[in-house]
């Protein structure tokens, strides 16, 4: 993994050095990437100030604690990214999945590896929006070691549960050749049932069972309920149980997909 | 001038048949532009359910505020989708030379050349949002709201697409004009939201200078009998406006691509 | 009044500087230093109606750049252009109406559109009634061979029924005047010939004017009558293609690859050698003085040879010797 970072953080470094238009043209990307960023949080900050208007406390959360949350979760989004999707997709496209599954490597474990880079290389991406997110909207980080580490167990775990389920959901890409509208098909969903809009505790019962009841919450609600100290650190235990259980069901359930997808391209002809 | 319509109308068939052949794609284009949409609607139905006011705004005013900036950036969406491919497209490969070597409009060329299907589910959600909306609020549709209406959801798409030009113009320039795009349009999304929840500064921003909020919140609240809703009779003269800016860049642009080639 | 008439032509363009290395990248990026790239310097031609004229040079020569100031996508840095006398860039949409292109490489049709309806639009978009356009496809489809075609999206045809489509793009609208660029690129022999034969009979049938940019001098051989030869933005040759067919045309190279070193070697008459390096020796002769066997039995007798291979001079080394004065300058 290291040797991913570092042979990103090269090829980075080498096109910067060699294509001065190139490095333009990244340059407002990333400005871009970086004011798109400033709205959203923006927008998120001024919309539920708003809601707290009258209010001190929704479904036993202050402002502040709601607040935090949905800052914390807006920047842990990586966590439940779906680049898997867009892998599968142009692997197939240009029919290197065959020469994928004939190497002794094993494959999944090989995307896993990537996928786990390409989180740490978004997060550190996240970095300036997150200070910008310090200083103007007063967002507030715990200063408790305990907590930061069952944040870190129970973010990997989630993002684990989250990539074998992105694995089941990558199989698609053997079936269609969609993949553009799938991808944002997706990301509504996952926006929504990620927890990343509202927290948990604001939804109404039913919602919040049928939320909890999909992986995508296991990802970025749980861990981020942790973080934000919405949810006590004694849970922390049974929250890894379950993220634990879960990551068992998507492995089985995503190995079993992909034995299926892949019989098709090797039965039929990619 | 009806050369142009009878024209426009060719593409579009072509388009349309074009599109009807990836049935999947069509369909899964419109689901998926609804599914985002859908996300943040549930998401504020949620919320509202526990507090019934935004900033005076009850749940069914938000959401008409929001159908009004859907349905107008679809517009855009419809028939002004091809500026963002400008540069990685036509210019980058050299295929923009195309438009200039036939004797029709380039930027008509660029823009009839691509009708995007995506548009029309945001269109479809965007239109019921606001009449469901409206009924549901008990809105007297008078003849005056009605072309409030007409005139804003016009010149709210006029907004989009204008702002949509100036930014691809770029593109003449740097080639990749899509951050730039995002830059401005981006900012359409503050206007989902009645603009009296975010501070002066922002409100003066999507009023006076990225106008999206000409698009949703002006009609809305005239709508809604709010007395800053007459702010929104200005939106035709402020579309008008960034299009004659729009056009003329464009031109400026041209007249760079022919004198430095590319 | 000609059809096409070029007076000093000149297109100058500012290309950033490019310094080797990091430092020099980042330079680039801070404060880029532009220096002026003369891509056409003071071209001077005419073109009457009916002709076709190859219009040939190297890569970077100034082609491309020439045929899009004379489509119009180019504004001139200096000199004057005038087709059917107007000024193609100022006068865009009337010049556009009367001109017919093909970008050998880009194809003018749409990718997912059957043939048929792509020339539709294309009819429509240049106003083409529709009886005319009637008669014009029907024609077509004859010589061009597109009945099947028709029904046929661009994104599945082969290069050839790519170029015969494009070629009904290009001339549905029966322009006055015709540019070719690379039109026969690709193509295998048979396809090309057939190719060639619709511009001759069709171009030439309806007194439409052909300028031809190719790297191919067998299109020039057979369907131009003159031609323009720019190396370096100004043109070193401008004249009849018997003169340059009899200078060069008569010539073959035969390349010798040979198991000993190269040395001295005696030639038949009519023969010289060109190159002699290492293990290979690359020989010239006319072929009206002397014939391949008795030049390749000539060298085969005083060195061992390996492999050999038989070539025509290619435009390249034709625009060198041009350059360095081999022929004379004629003007037209």
């Amino acid at each position: 993994m290291i040797q991913t970072l570092n042979r990103r953080a090269s090829v980075y470094g080498a096109l910067f050095a060699m294509i001065p238009k190139m490095f333009m043209a990244y340059q407002l990307w990333f400005w871009a990437g970086l004011v798109m960023n400033i709205i959203s949080i923006t927008i998120l900050y001024f919309f539920w100030d708003a809601i707290y208007a009258n209010s001190t406390a929704i479904s036993g959360l202050t402002r502040e604690q709601t607040i935090n949350y949905i800052l914390l979760a807006f920047f842990f989004m990586p966590l439940v990214g779906n680049d898997l999707l867009w892998e599968f997709g142009s692997n197939l496209r240009e029919g290197l999945m065959i020469h994928h599954l004939l190497r002794p490597v094993n494959f999944q474990m090989m995307n896993y590896a990537q996928q786990l880079g390409g989180l740490v290389t978004r997060m550190v991406f996240q970095l300036p929006i997150m200070l910008l997110a310090v200083f103007l909207f007063d967002l507030k980080f715990p200063s408790d070691l305990n907590t930061w580490l069952a944040f870190l167990i129970s973010a990997l775990l989630g993002f684990t549960v989250m990539f074998f389920f992105s694995w089941v959901l990558a199989c698609m890409a053997f079936y269609t050749t969609e993949i553009w509208g799938l991808g944002v098909l997706i990301e509504g969903i996952t926006i929504f049932f990620s927890g990343s809009l509202v927290p948990l505790a604001m939804m109404p019962e039913w919602l919040r069972a049928l939320v909890l009841s999909v992986p995508f919450a296991q990802a970025l609600a749980v861990p981020v309920g942790l973080l934000s100290g919405i949810t006590p650190l004694s849970d922390a235990p049974r929250i890894w149980l379950i993220q634990i259980v879960w990551i068992i069901g998507m492995w089985i359930l995503s190995n079993l997909v992909f034995h299926f997808a892949v019989r098709k391209i090797t039965v039929q002809g990619g | 001038m009806t050369r142009y319509i009878d024209l426009y109308w060719l593409f579009l068939i072509q388009r349309l048949k074009t599109l009807m052949e990836y049935r999947v794609s069509f369909i899964l284009g419109a689901a998926s532009t609804i599914s985002l949409q859908a996300a943040s609607i549930a998401a504020v139905w949620v919320v509202m359910q526990k507090v019934p006011s935004l900033n005076g705004w009850s749940y069914n005013e938000v959401l008409m505020v929001y159908g009004f900036v859907t349905l107008t950036k679809s517009i855009n969406h419809m028939f002004a989708d091809n500026l963002w491919t400008l540069g990685r497209v036509y210019i980058r490969t050299g295929g923009f030379d195309r438009f200039l070597v036939r004797p029709i409009d380039p930027l008509f060329h660029l823009l009839a050349d691509r009708f995007c299907q995506d548009g029309v589910g945001n269109f479809i959600v965007g239109l019921a949002l606001v009449i469901k909306t409206s009924v549901d609020l008990g809105v007297e549709w008078t003849l005056l709201k009605v072309l409030m209406f007409v005139v804003a959801v016009i010149s709210g798409g006029f907004i989009f697409i204008a702002l949509n030009l100036i930014t691809a113009v770029s593109a003449f320039w740097v080639v990749d004009s899509v951050p730039v795009t995002r830059l401005v349009f981006d900012n359409h999304l503050f206007a989902q939201y009645p603009l009296t929840i975010y501070p002066r500064a922002i409100s003066i921003l999507l009023t006076w200078i990225i106008p999206y909020g000409f698009a949703s919140f002006y009609p809305a609240s005239y709508l809604l009998g709010r007395e800053i809703g007459n702010v929104a009779w200005g939106a035709p003269f402020i579309a008008a406006f960034l299009m004659f800016i729009g056009y003329r860049f464009w031109q400026f642009g041209l007249r760079y691509y022919s004198g430095t080639g590319s | 009044m000609s059809v096409i008439e070029v007076n000093d032509l000149s297109k100058v363009f500012q290309v950033p500087k490019k310094e080797p290395g990091l430092l020099g990248a980042a330079k680039g990026l801070f404060r880029p230093r532009y220096e002026d790239k003369k891509a056409v310097n003071q071209l001077n031609f005419q073109v009457e109606a009916g002709e076709i004229v190859g219009y040939i040079g190297v890569n970077g020569a100034g082609k491309s750049t020439t045929i899009k100031m004379l489509t119009g996508i180019l504004m001139p840095s200096g000199g004057t252009v005038r087709v059917l006398g107007r000024d193609p860039h100022k006068q865009r949409v009337d010049n556009a109406r009367e001109i017919g292109v093909v970008f050998g490489q880009r194809t003018q049709l749409w990718w997912d559109l059957a043939l048929i309806e792509s020339l539709n639009l294309i009819a429509k978009i240049y106003d083409v009634p529709p009886a005319r356009y009637k008669a014009i496809l029907e024609q077509f489809t004859e010589t061009l061979e597109l009945g099947d075609l028709l029904n046929v999206p661009v994104r599945n045809m082969s290069l050839g029924q790519k170029m015969r489509s494009e070629l009904a793009a290009a001339l549905v609208h029966q322009p006055k005047v015709v540019y070719l660029d690379e039109p026969t690129i690709g193509l295998d022999l048979i396809v090309k010939e057939r190719i060639r034969d619709f511009i001759k009979t069709e171009c030439g049938s309806k007194g439409m004017t052909v300028m031809l940019t190719t790297h191919d001098l067998g299109d020039i051989e057979e369907l131009c009558q003159r031609v323009i030869i720019i190396d370096s933005g100004h043109v070193i040759y401008d004249g009849p293609i018997e003169t340059i067919k009899k200078r060069f045309g008569k010539f073959r190279e035969i390349t010798f690859e040979t198991v000993e070193k190269a040395k001295a070697l005696e030639l038949p008459e009519g023969a010289e050698i060109l190159k002699a390096e290492d293990r290979k020796v690359q020989v010239r002769f006319d072929r009206t003085v002397s014939t391949a066997s008795k030049v390749a039995g000539a060298v085969m007798n005083q060195i061992e040879v390996k492999d050999f291979s038989l070539s025509e001079p290619d435009l390249a080394d034709i625009v060198k010797q041009i350059y360095n004065g081999a022929l004379d300058m004629e003007a037209k």
